[in-house]
């Protein structure tokens, strides 16, 4: 069942999208991570332009993110203020981050930075996390037990403006969430990603932040950056496809409840072995795409708005006329996906409950 | 005599351990070689 989506001016499969989606939504709640990173390189591969790809998958994230958020506030496990000293590094880093793409597009190289940009981070990824993994059910076989410090002090613990962060019980500098932010800014804007991967060990072993209060703030530092990504995207390129997102969103917020679930009856070491290899395995596809296949200039057929059905033709009209409008509405909509897929959520888990006390 | 069907059995399991640790590593050096070489190429 094809589609032509009208911005990204190219036909895809909408059940191969959404099964697509699903997976990653799948992997993002078995691991807690956001899953752009996986996600923007197979709409590469089935033939999104990638300056659309990261566009797109910045605001499926941007939806995602604003589910589990309300989730995580729904259970009272946020630190607004630590989260909102990450998003104002987050907001420097993302505008430095379109900044440095716009350059590329301007040069004619931001394929090229993307696709280096994804196989360097999958590589980085993938690797560090095969070797932990491995590490790991080496160590389950061999049943050694480490002695881990709690706190390891680095430089950044010793930077000036301290400050208290109740939620967490931590007493340590400002600069230290702004700039892990900023890098996390930087690269989700150039990638499409939310940065979790980053900012999550970064709030682990850096910030040291309670377990319980990392994946709910770090959702909530996700929703900015992915609103700010969103909207410059959409504003500067006019690169955000309406139909595209919505399939995304469907498919991830699905894909993400079977992941959950699955999440807590699988034993993690193997799986974290698992997708270190598919990380691996999908980093070399890009360089093989990028380095060893020869690229034939693809004619660019202009499809005309008459070729178009009217919701198509709809949303290209209102991409072109209203950019700052439609960037909103991207937003606004993603927004309001996630926040009916988080109460549909909590409705189904109180129904299970109640079924399952009144069999009890 | 079970003995030392034992300890060879544990110098088996060692040594293939070792193959496989030595594998991982040679196939993460060939990975990042491509990567590092593609760039390099692709730039100059």
């Amino acid at each position: 069942m094809e589609v032509f989506l009208p911005i990204a001016q190219v036909p895809i499969n909408v059940l191969e999208i959404l099964f697509l989606s699903a997976i990653v939504g799948v992997l993002s709640g078995l691991f807690g991570v956001g899953g752009g990173f996986l996600m923007t390189p197979f709409l590469i591969f089935l033939g999104v332009p990638p300056t659309y790809a990261v566009a797109n998958e910045a605001n499926n994230i941007l939806a995602t993110s604003v589910s589990g958020s309300t989730t995580h506030y729904l259970k009272n496990t946020l630190d607004y203020k630590m989260g909102f000293m990450i998003v104002i590094g987050g907001s420097i880093g993302t505008l430095l981050g379109i900044y440095t793409f716009s350059y590329f597009k301007g040069i004619g190289k931001i394929d090229t930075l993307i696709a280096l940009a994804y196989m360097y981070i999958l590589a980085i990824i993938g690797s560090l996390m095969l070797v932990q993994g491995l590490g790991e059910i080496d160590k389950a076989r061999k049943k050694i037990q480490i002695k881990k410090k709690l706190h390891v002090h680095y430089w950044i613990h010793g930077l000036p403006f301290r400050m208290r962060f109740q939620k967490s019980k931590l007493y340590e500098s400002a600069f230290t969430p702004i700039i892990i932010g900023l890098m996390v800014g930087f690269i989700a804007a150039i990638m499409g990603i939310g940065g979790a991967f980053i900012l999550v060990p970064a709030m682990i072993y850096i910030i040291g932040m309670p377990t319980k209060l990392i994946p709910g703030t770090s959702l909530f530092v996700t929703i900015f950056v992915s609103v700010i990504v969103t909207f410059l995207h959409a504003f500067n390129y006019g690169s955000i496809d309406l139909i595209l997102v919505f399939l995304l969103v469907i498919g991830s917020i699905i894909g993400v409840q079977i992941g959950q679930k699955l999440g807590e009856k699988i034993e993690s070491a193997g799986l974290k072995t698992l997708l270190a290899i598919l990380l691996l395995a999908v980093g070399i596809a890009i360089a093989y795409d990028t380095f060893f296949v020869e690229h034939v200039e693809k004619e660019f057929i202009r499809v005309e708005n008459k070729d178009l059905n009217s919701l198509s033709s709809l949303i290209k009209k209102f991409s072109e006329d209203m950019p700052i409008i439609y960037g909103l509405f991207s937003i606004f909509f993603a927004v309001g996906l996630g926040i009916a897929a988080a109460f549909i959520r909590r409705f189904f888990s109180d129904l299970r409950k109640k079924h399952f006390n009144k069999t009890v | 005599m079970s003995f030392s069907n034992l300890k060879i059995l544990s110098k088996l399991s060692y040594l293939k351990t070792n193959i496989l640790k030595a594998g991982i590593f040679l196939g993460l050096t060939a990975y990042w070689s491509v990567i590092l070489v593609g760039t390099f190429i692709t730039f100059s």
